[in-house]
């Protein structure tokens, strides 16, 4: 009996340790036996990261981080194991960062040329790079969730106390106010486009007009240029002289002529004076003849007289014909 | 002045218990040092209160395991990715409910066969004949039974996280519709052989603390029959305190503050 415990209970107690252990190193995907390949990164901070973390090249994994060790100098040594046959990029750097959004960090091997292009990732680089240089890859650590969302926090915050503020300035009276100023500024706004296309259309026309002018005195120019070759020309040729002694001349003929015309107007006015007079005159008689005054009125104004005059031409005429007809009978001629 | 006296006669009840419970660990340490009177019976205790504790053990453990899963599954569902499902499982099995829950358990099933056996040897002046016989009872009796206590309980709770840990699987793949892969990504994101550790250890604590006490308990037994429950009953809900001081003790101690 007691031998059949000693078997029952060995046979546990060897079985349960080496299930465990078993259990343990499957679960922490320990390799045993197999040669790993070290990789040692010098960070001035590795964050949350953990021993146990996944190493990552080009987004596989390659191994685990193995050790964190804090160095008396400050710095941490990140130790990884990876697969011996995994190639290394020519310049590797180490960045550890949050795998997930719950915590797990993990470190990627990539180029230094693909390292994120923080200015912070790029200090920690350089630092780490530049101790030791060799003896370790250089490392950074990106921001982790927690440093983003207090980052985020902040932000809010400030968002929120000026939304506080704008909530304050901004009540209804402010709305009212600001909704008239974006009316009147629209109607501004309409005003001054009808102004500039007014001014515009203005523009163009003054434009058109200086256009114009500009032509008008280019013509000019142009004009003044031809006049002055002449003056030149004439200039040069003497007919200058000539022109100025005919001006001259032509003055004394126009002085001359304004002399005669003023003497001819002199004679006109009398002329005019005496035509007034006889017009009077002539109104005069004109008037007393209308009026039947005289013999001349008599005879405008009265038929009978005309009549009687009449009838006087006409015996007359009898006579004539009488006198025609019979001239002994009237003429008696005796020359002795 | 009655209250005055009862509490003087409560407080040196206390005091003479905490003494007595000081002597008897100090003669169950000194009798650790005869390895010849203890280690003939260590492997019928391991026997007793190990391997035949295996099955109740490894039960809770399967129920346990399934439980969680469907437990997370429930919480996680909408919010969080399900492959965290084995994430926790695996936390929860290793480091609390395994060595917790099979503990107490076994505090119920261990305890209380010590703390009757040995309760039944003292009234029966089975423990006196000893005695009489110049056998040590704490390295006979008490000795052996604690090293069984304390070695086999991190093995059972060893076996019941990996029970716990492959029934969570089970059931995630089963019920859950999960896949093998996404639960073991989930499993292995945030393990620590530290999980391991800190179960076992606690475990053993456990383990020691359990049969000290039915030792304790038994050994401490008068009055017949009565006494022997009374021993039996007191040595199951002492363990069962004591399992859940030292629970937080570990957690205060070794759990918190380590990142």
């Amino acid at each position: 009996m007691k031998r059949g415990n000693d078997f029952v209970v060995g046979l546990v107690v060897i079985g349960s340790v080496v299930a465990i252990v078993l259990f343990a190193l499957w679960l922490s995907q320990a390799s045993l036996g197999s040669k790993q390949r070290n990789v040692v990164a010098r960070f001035t901070d590795v964050g949350n990261a953990k021993v146990g973390n996944s190493v990552v090249i080009r987004g596989v994994q390659a191994g685990r981080i193995q050790s964190i060790e804090l160095e008396p100098t400050g710095w941490v040594l990140v130790k990884m194991s990876l697969d011996p046959d995994i190639k290394l990029p020519s310049n590797p750097v180490v960045v550890l960062s949050e795998s997930s959004m719950f915590g797990e960090w993990q470190a990627t091997i990539m180029e230094r040329a693909a390292a994120p292009d923080d200015a912070d990732v790029q200090q920690q680089l350089a630092q780490s790079g530049a101790v030791g240089r060799g003896s370790a890859l250089p490392g950074a650590r990106l921001p982790d969730i927690a440093q983003l969302t207090a980052v985020a926090g902040r932000i809010a915050g400030d968002m929120s106390r000026v939304a506080d503020r704008f909530q304050v300035a901004f009540d209804d009276r402010a709305a009212n106010e600001l909704r008239q100023s974006i009316r009147n500024f629209a109607d501004l706004s309409a005003e001054l486009e009808r102004t500039v296309r007014t001014q515009s259309q203005g523009l163009s026309q003054l434009s058109s007009d200086v256009h114009k002018t500009v032509g008008t005195i280019n013509a000019t120019a142009v004009a003044v240029q031809r006049t002055a070759d002449r003056v030149d020309s004439s200039t040069s040729k003497g007919q200058i002289h000539q022109i100025m002694d005919n001006v001259g001349q032509a003055s004394d003929d126009i002085k001359a002529t304004s002399h005669d015309l003023r003497n001819a107007s002199h004679s006109l006015m009398a002329t005019q004076q005496q035509l007034t007079s006889v017009l009077t005159h002539a109104d005069s008689v004109l008037g007393k003849i209308d009026r039947g005054q005289g013999s001349l009125g008599l005879m405008v104004n009265d038929p009978t007289l005309y009549q009687n005059g009449d009838a006087l031409l006409s015996q007359m005429r009898e006579l004539v014909a009488e006198i025609r007809a019979h001239p002994r009978q009237y003429l008696s001629v005796k020359i002795f | 002045m009655n209250v005055i006296e009862a509490t003087g006669r409560w407080v040196r009840f206390r005091v003479e218990e905490a003494g007595r419970a000081g002597r008897f660990l100090e003669e169950a340490a000194l009798a650790f040092g005869s390895v010849r009177s203890w280690l003939p019976n260590a492997t019928l205790q391991m026997r007793r209160l190990g391997v035949d504790s295996l099955p109740i053990g490894l039960l809770i453990a399967v129920f346990t395991g399934i439980v969680l899963a469907l437990l997370a599954s429930y919480s996680f569902t909408g919010a969080v990715p399900l492959y965290f499902v084995g994430t926790l499982v695996e936390k929860t099995i290793t480091l609390e409910l395994a060595p917790v829950l099979t503990g107490l358990a076994l505090a119920g099933r261990v305890g209380a066969n010590i703390a009757a056996e040995l309760g039944t040897m003292r009234v029966t002046e089975q423990v006196d004949a000893l005695e009489t016989l110049a056998y040590d009872p704490d390295s006979y009796l008490v000795v052996p039974r604690v090293v069984a206590g304390t070695i086999m309980f991190p093995l059972i709770v060893g076996v019941a996280m990996i029970v716990g840990l492959g029934a969570g699987w089970l059931a995630s793949i089963g019920l859950l519709h999960l896949s093998s892969d996404e639960f073991l990504k989930g499993a292995r994101m945030f393990f620590s052989t530290f999980d391991v550790e800190y179960g076992l250890v606690k475990a053993g604590s456990f383990g020691f603390a359990v049969t000290l006490i039915g030792c304790y308990k038994g050994l401490r037994a008068r009055g017949g029959a009565e006494g022997v429950g009374n021993a039996a009953t007191q040595a199951v809900v002492y363990s069962a305190v004591m399992i859940l001081v030292l629970d937080a003790f570990w957690a205060m101690t070794w759990l918190h503050g380590r990142s």
